[in-house]
């Protein structure tokens, strides 16, 4: 019935895991040492999302100052600590994607996303290591519903902006997503 | 809120995706502390994505950006351990109306509950444990000062390597604890952690674990009955 703790897999037995333990205890070296290790790639991935350098760094800073107060309830069975650390940024980005904060104006938004947007999720798809499941899975799907996964994934787009981006009816866009990330688990399990 | 089991995995994705309304994200998030399944499916399908992010060229950070983190970190007052602050807020969905219809049945067991195992003493709270279809399983009373009692009031198949453990949430932040293992199928008096006082709306559950109880602390295993607790009156 349940997918239980043992199924999880946890590919990241790394140190991030023990520098997470060290940050509940106090150890703000430990906490430098995942922002050293990983500040580049989160604010890389926080600005795909929210689409200007600034907002993406203010999204890191908070979301190291969440890992700061929060390590403690890092537990193995929440996933790796990666994994957890990486899910704290995105969760940032995407709050403040919804909460439309940024400073821009919804139309220069618009043509921010247009312009660039398209070019990162394919970007992501493009770099996306070759011999990875994950890379041979989205590859087996068809195109419209491996686009619409990146694009939530990767540029942070709601089901109605990849319906708007992709043309096609809101409920056409749920469901080719949610068929599609059926089809995912499937090949990857 | 009670997901159907099946539709886990594809909520977890959704999630995780960020594709769900930011209060069904929230109510998510809420409902992952107790629920050992979803938990384990969100973990899975960030597993799962994970490399798009990580296979990313890394920015140019700002120089200053560690300096504005660290002048910002508060002290961590309480090293190692969980700082207890939101309420714990699991009152939704089939689970509600469960709890609902089982409201009746609380009023009959408070008869039965004059035979309860410390009757010289008065619990702070009782709440009444109740499956996914409805049914009362098990009355959790809870004395506060570490002591609880809980009453089996159905059958259930515990297989020889497995325990019933049980649980409350006497806050998020602080998560699920363990009030204490089942032996066998019967009622028992718990001796759990010191915790702070039970309160109205607090979660208890049951829930299936190895022998010796779950290996994480945390609920591992399926939930066999779960119900929030009323003061006792």
């Amino acid at each position: 019935m349940a997918e239980r703790l043992s199924d999880v897999t946890i590919s990241e037995h790394d140190n991030l895991d023990a520098a997470l333990v060290a940050c509940a205890g106090g150890d703000r070296q430990a906490l430098r040492g995942i922002f050293e290790r990983e500040a580049g790639r989160l604010v890389a991935v926080a600005e795909r999302i929210v689409r200007r350098r600034d907002l993406a760094e203010e999204v890191v800073q908070e979301a190291f100052l969440r890992i700061w107060t929060h390590a403690h309830q890092y537990r193995p069975d929440r996933g790796s600590a990666r994994g957890w650390i990486y899910a704290i940024v995105r969760n940032r980005a995407i709050n403040l994607l919804r909460d439309g904060r940024r400073e821009h104006t919804v139309e220069e938004v618009e043509a921010l996303m247009d312009k660039d947007a398209a070019d990162e999720v394919m970007a992501a798809w493009h770099n996306l290591d070759r011999t990875s499941r994950l890379h041979e899975c989205l590859h087996a799907l068809d195109g419209t519903k491996r686009h619409g996964i990146l694009m939530a994934y990767v540029g942070g787009y709601s089901h109605g902006e990849i319906a708007g981006r992709l043309c096609i009816p809101l409920g056409t866009a749920k469901s080719w997503i949610r068929r599609g990330l059926a089809s995912l688990r499937e090949c990857m399990a | 809120m009670t997901y159907d089991r099946k539709d886990i995995p594809a909520i977890a994705d959704e999630y995780v995706l960020g594709l769900l309304e930011p209060q069904d994200a929230e109510r998510l998030e809420d409902d992952m502390e107790v629920d050992a399944e979803l938990r384990s499916a969100v973990a899975a399908s960030r597993e799962r994505f994970l490399p798009l992010d990580t296979g990313i060229r890394p920015a140019a950070v700002s120089d200053n950006l560690w300096t504005r983190i660290e002048t910002a970190l508060p002290e961590q007052t309480r090293p190692g351990h969980e700082t207890p602050s939101r309420p714990a807020n699991d009152n939704r969905g089939g689970w509600r109306i469960a709890a609902i219809s089982a409201m009746a049945a609380t009023v009959v067991l408070g008869v039965g509950l004059a035979f309860s195992l410390l009757r010289t003493v008065e619990p702070v709270v009782v709440a009444v444990l109740v499956n996914e279809a409805g049914d009362v399983q098990a009355v959790v009373e809870d004395f506060g000062s570490e002591q609880a009692v809980i009453r089996m009031l159905a059958d259930f198949e515990v297989p020889q390597e497995k325990t019933i453990q049980v649980w409350t949430l006497p806050s998020r932040e602080t998560g699920p604890v363990s009030l204490g293992l089942i032996n066998g199928i019967r009622s028992a008096q718990l001796a759990g952690p010191a915790l702070p006082a039970p309160r109205s709306g607090q979660l208890y559950e049951i829930t299936l674990e190895q022998a010796g109880g779950s290996p994480t602390g945390r609920p591992t295993g399926p939930i066999l009955a779960k119900g929030l607790a009323k003061l006792a009156r």
